[in-house]
């Protein structure tokens, strides 16, 4: 299997430690990531469609040429390259206008058929949970997780989660299961997590980040696990706040999904990256080694 | 088919908590769950109270939670809601009611929609001729005016949850009306309106509003227009036009993001005060091993030229 990778910013800025993860685990699974050097930022719905379209235009029209499915490790960078894949797709005569007006004078195209799947998607749908859970040596067993996608893998619902992929509604859920942890289920799990708010809005921000880590802790989780970095930059990196701003202790480490997935493919803590996470993952490396013992 | 309404009753007048209250009720399953509240009513307890008018869809009156989905009672068949034979009926989560299904609009719903000042302002004198509007914008406009103001777009709100005085994504729907109309004239003044406090700025666009809209309107992309149209017109409020440029600069120069320099340049280099709150973040982070290397030694993508090129022929279209 071989994909074309997008990492995205953040996976190689404020979480530096979800890039080695990723790859490391992709290894081991045998997938093989042709990385995409010469692109830009998806735009992560921060820059207007009418600049990020065209950017990512030129990124998909790469990609077409490579003749593979682009694989991301980012649910904005997803959700920003699917929608914008959707415009790209649906409407010929806006896509011919961005190949003539920004991909011509690169000699580049984009004909509208490439695939962008997030690397938890592929686990399921390409890879195989069963394939997964055959290479599985250290099952996660007696750790509580509570997945939490965010937004951008399940919305708009049409998009990212259309006929025929109803799984992917669950599939954070089953992925955690396949690696033998046990799901702790939250009310917060698709929704925002708060940090696209963090610069204009703190309180409400922090507020997100508090109610879902809380819910979390209070059914019981060990940790958390989310395919989305800016959901970790906010769930982990904003903790510390956000338990200010509750007035309570929180303490929940939050895992990136192949960090996840490392663990149990026998990766240790280190390997993974978990040391560089703002909140203690110490608790997680605790029952991991008591069960191993 | 036969069903069990269950229906919330609460009566703040009595100290009542509020409580389901059971009903039988012989009906189609092809019927609405407005249709079994209305048989409720006439045949069985008047007392009941719930908001409900057009019967279609149109007036967005019945928004309910209905077998625990947010949805309008006229547009529910009882087939599809029943779950073994059983409807429950209670009010949406964040909105407080008055008696039973019966809401404070003013507070959740008219004040927020006065708030946008929803109307076209002109200071043109009466033209000859009508006032022609292209056709593209009209389509466009319509959409949005189709909005019953079910409220299920604020229900669904992520920040709404932790902040009910934000203005919430069906007033900013509102608002898109007036400020996308060719003929209004106070766009300025609107855009800075919507970024004041509780504006527009608060949306996270989770797009849980498009998802509940039951008309298709896709409140967050209206949301999306409306602040892209905000920072070309420079009313953003200040951390987020820092936000959007410092953005739009690090990847224009760089092909990609420099977190760094987004952190640093959306509090904005002479404001001390917001400086000097990431100091402990970042301290702690560096220690962890996050070490975002200085902008000036930010890696510069290959193919940078080219994004670049990107960004200054949209400039040049603006």
């Amino acid at each position: 299997m071989a994909y074309a990778f997008f990492p995205g910013c953040v996976s190689k800025g404020g979480c530096p430690e979800l890039y080695p993860a990723a790859k490391i685990v992709a290894d081991k699974l045998n997938i093989e990531l042709v990385e995409l050097r010469d692109v830009g930022c998806s735009g992560a719905g921060v820059l207007s469609q009418e600049v990020s379209d065209p950017v990512n235009a030129r990124t998909l029209a790469k990609v077409e040429k490579m003749g593979m499915t682009m694989m991301t490790i980012c649910s904005t960078c997803q959700g920003t390259f699917t929608q914008a894949n959707h415009r790209l797709q649906s409407d010929p005569e806006y896509r011919d206008r961005i190949n003539q007006e920004y991909l011509a004078s690169e000699g580049l195209r984009y004909d509208g058929t490439v695939d962008i799947k997030h690397f938890l998607w592929i686990l399921d749908e390409e890879y195989g949970l069963d394939n997964l859970k055959d290479l599985v040596v250290h099952p996660l067993e007696g750790l509580k997780v509570a997945p939490f996608y965010g937004c951008y893998l399940r919305r708009p619902p049409e998009l990212m989660v259309p006929k025929g992929f109803e799984g992917r509604k669950t599939v954070l859920e089953k992925t955690i299961e396949t690696l033998g942890g046990e799901v702790v289920n939250t009310s917060g799990k698709g929704k925002c997590c708060g940090f696209p708010i963090l610069s204009s809005s703190e309180d409400n921000s922090l507020a997100m980040c508090g109610d879902h880590t809380l819910e979390a802790k209070d059914k019981g989780a060990n940790c958390m696990v989310t395919p989305c970095p800016l959901c970790h930059l906010e769930l982990d990196g904003k903790q510390e706040d956000a338990a200010r701003h509750k007035k309570q202790d929180i303490d929940l480490p939050i895992l990136h999904l192949p960090q996840m997935v490392g663990l149990a493919l026998g990766f240790s803590p280190r390997d993974m990256g978990l040391h560089k996470h703002l909140v203690s993952t110490e608790e997680i490396v605790n029952i991991l080694e008591g069960v191993r013992a | 088919m036969e069903i069990t309404l269950k229906f919330y009753r609460f009566s703040p007048g009595n100290g009542s908590k509020g409580d389901f209250q059971e009903y039988p009720v012989e009906i189609d399953e092809s019927a609405t769950v407005l249709d079994a509240l209305m048989q409720v009513k006439e045949d069985q307890d008047s007392t009941i109270a719930f908001r409900g008018s057009c019967r279609t869809g149109f007036c967005g009156d019945c928004t309910m939670r209905i077998s625990r989905r947010n949805r309008m009672a006229c547009s529910t068949t009882v087939g599809a809601a029943q779950n073994e034979g059983t409807i429950t009926v209670e009010p949406v989560r964040l909105i407080t009611t008055t008696k039973d299904m019966m809401y404070d609009l003013d507070t959740w719903v008219y004040d927020k929609y006065k708030a946008v000042e929803p109307w076209i302002e002109t200071d043109q004198k009466s033209p000859d001729k009508e006032h022609v509007v292209s056709n593209k914008v009209v389509q466009d406009l319509r959409k949005v005016m189709s909005c019953t103001m079910c409220w299920l777009c604020d229900e669904g709100c992520s920040t709404m949850v932790v902040d009910r005085k934000f203005v919430g994504p069906l007033a900013l729907t509102k608002a898109y009306r007036s400020v996308f109309d060719p003929r209004d004239n106070r766009t300025e003044a609107r855009l800075k309106n919507l970024s004041e406090k509780n504006g527009m700025w608060d949306c996270c666009h989770c797009y849980e509003a498009s998802e509940h809209c039951p008309k298709g309107i896709d409140p967050t992309e209206r949301i999306f227009a409306l602040r892209n149209k905000a920072i070309k017109a420079n009313a953003g409020i200040p951390t987020v036009r820092n936000h959007y440029r410092s953005f739009a600069k690090s990847v224009k120069s760089h092909g990609w993001l420099d977190e760094a320099r987004l952190a640093i340049e959306t509090e904005g280099l002479t404001n001390i005060k917001g400086q000097l709150k990431q100091v402990p973040l970042a301290i702690k982070a560096f220690r962890k091993g996050k070490r975002p290397l200085p902008y000036f030694l930010h890696e510069k993508r290959e193919g940078r030229d080219r994004i670049k090129r990107i960004f200054e022929k949209w400039e040049e279209n603006e």
